[in-house]
């Protein structure tokens, strides 16, 4: 018998059908139509209900699609399938994570790290989880598995920092950031934790500093609000004008932010201090050279706590 | 001011780190701690422009290349993404050079599903390094399917075929890439030594001449080329050929030693052995010295032969062509012993028929 070309490479012509619509949903995935990929998919899964491959890139066109409960329900049928794949496990975490569902994105991870225990992605991501439940030990015990691999990981010490930070334990917080940005000093995460953690510490002098240096890497509404506050406590009002003018342009909605701009309006009435070329003003240290030849280091002193 | 280092940054005192900062058109006022980090702000930025970072798939590919498969497959691990198929194939080809091919076919399988046809070529080398020749050739096919012109492919699936004992094949394969891919001088040159290989000399002649035109200075070509002329009997214009390349490059012994197993076959043995002197001087090597020892022999230089015989075997002590050249012009000699003479159990002992040495074949030709 003589098999028809199309037919002549497999046994069973459903394999060469099954792979075309896979392929054909992943490119109409690839090219955003997610109506055309649901469609190849559906094909596929007609072809093949137990393939998993199917149903994880089912899971990911629903939730590029915005549809999370959708895509949870693709991930674990394709988990019920294979409950070995990588793949399917930080796909469901993610999504659990999109929705909140925190201690379900955690338990996820859990069996990931079952199958993979040396994960990184899935330790950091488990810390992560924890942290948002408010387990800041957890989650710090996960970021020093990381460590113990990597321990060049600069987001795991940021992470560290910011869990210590939650637990009011701001000297090992600081030492945690600290060491992120000697890693990466334009690590971003690690300067916003560096924020927090002097504004916590009612630094408002190396909280504008440190903000500055990290908006210049990216804007934030939060950190311009920070940055407003800290200014209207150095007796900047113009500076926190601006900045609250510009978190109000990020996030017209900002309650908080619009406060700060009348609180800010109405300090400029009394005193707006300038402090010229003096990005440090408000970090006065004694001794320091460059705070001995400072022509502001009056004022400076006066607002550094 | 040249930039200064991170390090003389980080240990300057007040006046030099004020002065840096003037000179690098910085503002030197504030705290001291600021005015450090300042300068070591420019003085990074300027020295890495493009802060590059190995990243973790970056390291994994590196430690494969290291030798370090096992710690690889764990980085690798960590890097796999929902949307890539980049690591699986990084994957696969760690868990190859750990030796799990099993595994690694597995990976690259799924790569493939995940979309990435050049997958297949991984897979193509996975299953020639087991030993599947021809199902590394159906992979090549697979991806060429969808990338007809993708020289990578094809070259790949011509090297299959050609371990795989399908020269024929190998050869059509890379006449296509020729035709698909013009611009691409070397392949002209690749293809007239397959051909060379093959025992298809007149037309590995005919395609490296080729190869000569595009690229006037490469010797390569120009002495396969030769070793193309003569293997096909055009004696006269490989010794030629090879002239015109010893022109450009003096330094080729190969070339040199091919040039004098030509003018051996013409019957000129005194232009041989100067010609295999100069290249045994150049490099003394077994070919080379055992081509000179023939042309000796031919043109009647028995006892510079034997010498170059013994050459020979100070190099490899039992070299049999060298042994039998020895043997061949040894001076009888007389036994000194007297007894019986112990014959065979299964026999009377047979005389070999001795026959004459031919010379040797040209080197063959790099690859």
């Amino acid at each position: 018998m003589t098999l028809p070309p199309e037919m002549a490479g497999r046994f069973l012509p459903s394999v060469d059908r099954l792979e075309n619509a896979m392929r054909a949903s992943r490119r109409a995935f690839d090219r955003g139509d997610f109506e055309g990929a649901l469609r190849e998919n559906d094909v596929a899964i007609q072809l093949k209900p137990e393939y998993d491959a199917a149903w994880l890139l089912r899971g990911h066109i629903f939730r590029k699609d915005g549809n999370i409960p959708g895509a949870i329900e693709a991930f674990a049928r394709a988990l019920r399938i294979n409950g070995e794949s990588q793949e399917g496990w930080i796909a469901l975490a993610s999504a659990l994570h999109t929705v909140g569902r925190f201690q379900e994105e955690g338990e996820a991870y859990d069996r990931l790290l079952e199958i993979h225990p040396r994960s990184i992605e899935a330790w950091i991501d488990k810390g992560a989880a924890l942290h948002e439940l408010g387990d800041y030990r957890g989650a710090i015990a996960c970021y020093d598995k990381v460590l113990a691999i990597r321990p060049e990981h600069a987001a795991a010490w940021s992470n560290k920092g910011a869990a210590f930070l939650r637990l009011d334990e701001d000297a090992a917080a600081s030492r945690c950031i600290d060491e992120a940005l000697q890693l990466d000093p334009d690590f971003f995460d690690a300067m916003a934790n560096r924020v927090l953690l002097y504004r916590k510490g009612k630094r408002p002098g190396e909280t504008v500093f440190w903000a500055d240096r990290a908006l210049r890497l990216r804007e934030a509404p939060w950190l311009w609000y920070v940055k407003g506050l800290a200014h209207l406590r150095l007796g900047e009002s113009t500076l926190a004008l601006k900045a609250f003018e510009r978190a109000l342009a990020l996030d017209p909605k900002s309650k908080e932010a619009r406060a700060g701009l009348r609180k800010a309006q109405a300090l400029r009435e009394t005193t707006d201090f300038y402090r010229g070329v003096y990005e440090c003003f408000g970090t006065h240290l004694a001794g320091d050279p460059g705070c001995e030849a400072c022509e502001i280091r009056a004022r400076c002193r006066e607002v550094t706590p | 001011m040249s930039l200064p280092s991170l390090a003389e940054v980080e240990h300057a005192d007040w006046p030099s780190l004020q002065r840096m900062a003037e000179t690098l058109g910085l503002n030197p006022r504030g705290r001291s701690a600021i005015v450090r980090m300042r300068v070591a702000d420019l003085v990074r930025r300027r020295v890495q422009p493009s802060s590059w970072r190995p990243a973790r798939e970056h390291q994994a590919a590196l430690l494969t290349r290291l030798g370090h498969p096992d710690l690889a497959e764990r980085v690798w691990e960590s890097t796999i993404q929902l949307d890539a198929p980049a690591p699986w194939v990084g994957l696969g080809q760690a868990q190859l050079a750990g030796g799990s091919r099993a595994e690694a076919m597995k990976s690259l399988k799924r790569a493939v599903q995940m979309g990435d046809p050049s997958a297949e070529l991984h897979r193509a080398e996975a299953l020639a390094a087991g030993g599947d020749l021809v199902g590394a050739v159906a992979a090549c096919d697979a991806f060429l399917e969808t990338h007809a012109r993708d020289l990578r492919g094809l070259f790949m699936k011509s090297a299959f075929l050609s371990r795989g004992g399908f020269d024929e094949e190998a050869t059509k394969v890379l006449r296509t890439a020729v035709e698909v891919h013009p611009e691409v001088p070397e392949l002209v040159r690749t293809l007239g030594f397959a051909l060379l290989r093959t025992g298809r000399y007149a037309a590995a002649a005919e395609v490296l001449e080729e190869a000569v035109q595009r690229d006037p200075e490469d010797v390569d070509a120009r002495a396969c080329r030769g070793s193309a002329l003569l293997l096909a009997g055009r004696t006269r214009e490989a010794i030629t050929v090879f002239e015109e390349a010893l022109e450009i490059d003096s330094g080729r012994p190969d070339v040199r030693s091919n040039l004098g197993a030509a003018y051996l076959a013409l019957g000129k043995p005194r232009s041989a052995v100067a010609a295999l002197e100069r290249a045994a001087k150049q490099h003394e090597s077994r070919r080379i010295l055992l081509n000179l020892a023939h042309a000796q022999e031919a043109a009647g230089q028995p006892v510079k032969a034997a010498r170059t015989y013994d050459q020979v075997l100070r190099l490899r002590p039992k070299d049999p062509e060298a042994l039998a050249g020895r043997k061949r012009l040894a001076p009888p000699k007389k036994s000194t012993k007297t007894g019986r003479t112990t014959k065979s159990a299964k026999g009377s002992a047979r005389t070999k028929a001795r026959t004459k040495s031919a010379p040797e074949p040209p080197s063959t030709p790099p690859s």
